[in-house]
């Protein structure tokens, strides 16, 4: 598992940071934290990686943060990771792509219990993707809990699913106090799509662990060029521009490899052009890999390539990056933000652009006027900080934390001025709904006699005091 | 955090995050949404323009109702099989006529179709269907009237439906099918055997080889098309009313609002149109992957 491998690199350096926070700065108030996501480790992703390094940082500047996601398969219940870091894997029917179904009420019962043993005052929803997320905002407000929104990705307007989903989402954020989006472009998007005030918007990119990625020339091999690809294979990612560009390059460049990891629906095409071409040697499908493999992949080669046709931040080609890559990768959503010039080619996504692009890489790569790796990945090291992330999410929260949420008249009258009469008023049904049914769970199970959780994590995290009083029987 | 963040740095902002910039994290720049586009590529229609594209569907519901009336006229004995055989017959050489010569005047680079070969075409469908049109005859005798007005109609709707208006060369396989479905129902109905084969002829003709000619004369001589396609309402209109009234007053109204209410909608809705786009739009691949791919 990715998390085992990256707590053990972290752990040495957490308590020295911890100790030099706690002199140096006014101890902040402290939040007690429920990130809620469908998606979440066992599950692979960025999301998932998001929300595990967050947390972790968090944890790290003494915050409490427990996680709440859907039973995966045989996973269900509570499970620590790292440094005390609490899942609860809730069991909620999966209905398509990992995400739970909605039917806006069922989730209360389980989602009031973790918020009130957890003692929980902010709720951080993750990714337009999941119900869950969209779930917990909506029961939050209702028991009067403040809310932040992490949206990971983009969305059109042009189709009809997309109208739908993004009226969702304008009733879902309505109520929501702060929105993180992960670039700018995807903040334009997410205030055009949820119609928001584009204050309470924040920008926070997505980091990457520099140790995770570090370069390692020796890996590669010199008499050739290797390109390497590193994505799901599908048609948002592009594999179709990948499956025109490798024919192409390929005839010109009789030392061309492609590395090619991940797995999905698109395989086949790749796997057409190498066998009509028979690049069966210099073309290397990987199929999918395990996010501590990735490194592995990608310090092999000299080129990273990425064809994705929408992106809002784009963390491949950070890593890429990272490793000492040289990254070519299409001008699409957010990306134009993430790298500076003279660390990325930019190309229009077709392949006619892409390949101009990579041909004009190679041929640097060629004269040997590209940059060396090791100087690379100095660069890009201290761009993306889960650290740096975390500090500024904690100023989001310390913001929320003073807000008021707002009683049941008034939000009742929001959401009918802002979601439309007629999705505002269905909606504003719900929450009378959901509020009589807060009202009865209260009085089955009354907040009080509900067990209160012990601390892992958090101010009085026993976690800590645990592994401290270990060290200090050590010495 | 947000505008108490008061912008003192000189420094501009700049849509970048790999830079820490001076300003808070929900800081809003005057740059904000300026790469957002509204209405990109938009057409804006003309309502003549709009109403004479849209007699395309205006004559091809005639054409329905035009099949229909014979339909009527053969099945009360108004009309006997040999009178509809012949003027079908002097029809098609006169459209085939029409056809050849619109059509020396456009193809000259590709191969055109031998005289020989339409002909052999012809005779190879017209003999089939003059062989099976007994059997086609008997083919729903098992099935009662109604089931078979039933499909017929439903079928009709589905070939208007799916009828490919802006490239009817040649009729879609789907339209054409329900369309041909519909009139072997129908035929089927008739009292004789060369009966049903007249039906079917002239069902042809009506719903696989007029569509061809007459995308042809939208491409040549558009002023004609709009001639044609109100002669064909007036027919359509006019053939029915002859058998049943309410009928002809019903297809008129359909072709009113058809041709002129739908297009003065169109039009007119066309002012709210709100179409956004930006950065954050999936790219499109444009371009043909499949080159020397999948050939």
């Amino acid at each position: 598992m990715g998390q085992r491998r990256r707590s053990a690199v972290k752990a040495p350096s957490s308590p020295s940071v911890s100790a030099a926070g706690e002199v140096a700065r006014v101890p902040h108030k402290k939040h007690k934290i429920c990130m809620v996501s469908d998606f979440f480790y066992p599950n692979m992703g960025g999301v998932e990686s998001h929300i595990y390094q967050l947390s972790q940082c968090l944890i790290e500047k003494g915050h409490k943060v427990v996680i709440a996601t859907h039973a995966y398969g045989r996973r269900k219940g509570v499970r620590y990771l790292t440094n005390g870091l609490k899942v609860y894997y809730l069991p909620l029917q999966v209905m398509y792509n990992q995400s739970t179904s909605t039917t806006v009420f069922h989730s209360l019962p389980l989602l009031r219990c973790v918020f009130v043993r957890e003692g929980i005052t902010v709720v951080h929803a993750h990714s337009s993707f999941s119900a869950m997320a969209h779930d917990a905002l909506f029961h939050a407000k209702t028991m009067g809990l403040n809310t932040v929104f992490t949206d990971h990705s983009l969305f059109g307007f042009a189709d009809v699913s997309s109208v739908l989903t993004n009226k969702l989402l304008t009733v879902s954020l309505c109520d929501t106090n702060h929105i993180v989006c992960v670039s700018y472009t995807s903040k334009e998007n997410t205030v055009l799509r949820a119609a928001l005030n584009p204050e309470i918007v924040s920008v926070i990119p997505n980091a990457v662990d520099p140790t995770d990625f570090t370069p390692d020339p020796s890996q590669r091999q010199d008499d050739t060029i290797t390109i390497v690809v590193i994505s799901r294979l599908v048609y948002r990612k592009g594999t179709d521009l990948l499956g025109g560009i490798i024919p192409e390059l390929c005839l010109k460049h009789p030392d061309l490899h492609f590395l090619i990891g991940g797995e999905g629906p698109k395989r086949i095409v790749l796997e057409e052009v190498r066998e009509k071409y028979q690049l069966h040697d210099r073309v290397r499908l990987l199929g999918a890999l395990e996010h501590k493999d990735v490194r592995g992949v990608l310090v092999q080669g000299h080129i990273f390539l990425n064809t994705s046709l929408t992106e809002a931040f784009c963390m491949a080609i950070v890593e890429g990056a990272s490793c000492g890559l040289q990254v070519v990768s299409t001008r699409v959503g957010g990306i134009p933000e993430v790298l500076p010039d003279d660390l990325i080619t930019l190309c229009e996504p077709t392949v006619r652009s892409l390949c101009a692009g990579l041909e004009t890489v190679i041929a640097k790569q060629r004269s040997g006027s590209v940059p060396s790796p090791a100087s690379i990945h100095a660069k890009v090291r201290n761009l993306y900080t889960w650290r740096n992330v975390a500090e500024r999410t904690e100023k989001v929260y310390d913001r929320v934390a003073g807000e008021e949420v707002l009683p049941l008249d008034r939000r009742l009258q929001r959401l009918r001025t802002h979601c439309g009469p007629v999705a505002g008023s269905i909606f504003a049904l719900f929450a009378v709904m959901d509020f009589l049914f807060v009202l009865l769970l209260q009085w089955l199970v009354p907040d009080r006699f509900m067990d209160m959780a012990v601390d892992a994590t958090g101010p009085q995290g026993l976690w800590r005091q645990e592994k401290s009083r270990k060290d200090s029987a050590i010495n | 955090m947000g505008p108490d963040g008061a912008p003192g740095p000189s420094v501009p902002w700049q849509k970048v995050l790999w830079e820490r910039q001076p300003f808070p994290d929900n800081y809003v720049d005057q740059r904000f949404l300026e790469e957002l586009r509204r209405n990109e590529g938009i057409r804006q229609y003309r309502y003549w323009t709009v109403v004479k594209e849209a007699g395309f569907v205006g004559q091809q519901l005639s054409c329905v109702a035009i099949f229909i009336s014979l339909w009527l006229y053969m099945e009360q004995g108004l009309l006997s099989p040999e009178t509809l055989l012949w003027s079908s017959l002097v029809c098609a050489l006169l459209g085939y006529g029409l056809y050849q010569s619109l059509s020396s005047q456009v193809e000259s680079g590709c191969e055109p179709r031998t005289r020989l070969a339409d002909l052999q075409s012809a005779a190879i469908f017209l003999s089939f269907t003059f062989g099976f049109s007994p059997v086609l005859k008997t083919l729903t005798e098992s099935v009662s009237t109604d089931t078979v007005y039933a499909m017929s109609a439903i079928m009709l709707l589905a070939h208007l439906v799916s009828f490919p208006y802006t490239h009817p060369s040649p009729p879609g396989s789907l339209s054409l099918n329900a369309a041909l479905f519909a009139s072997v129902c129908l035929a089927s109905r008739l009292p004789g055997a060369l009966h049903t084969f007249a039906m079917l002829s002239c069902a042809l003709m009506v719903f696989a080889l007029w569509p061809c000619l007459l995308q042809r004369v939208r491409d040549i001589a558009p002023t004609h098309f709009t001639g044609v396609c109100l002669g064909v309402c007036v027919g359509g209109v006019g053939g029915l009313g002859l058998q049943s009234p309410g009928g002809a007053v019903l297809l008129a109204l359909a072709l009113g609002s058809v041709t002129l209410l739908c297009p003065l909608l169109l039009v007119r809705l066309q002012r709210h149109k709100d179409n956004i786009q930006g950065p954050w739009d999936e790219a499109e691949i444009h371009e043909d992957l499949d080159h020397g791919r999948g050939t």
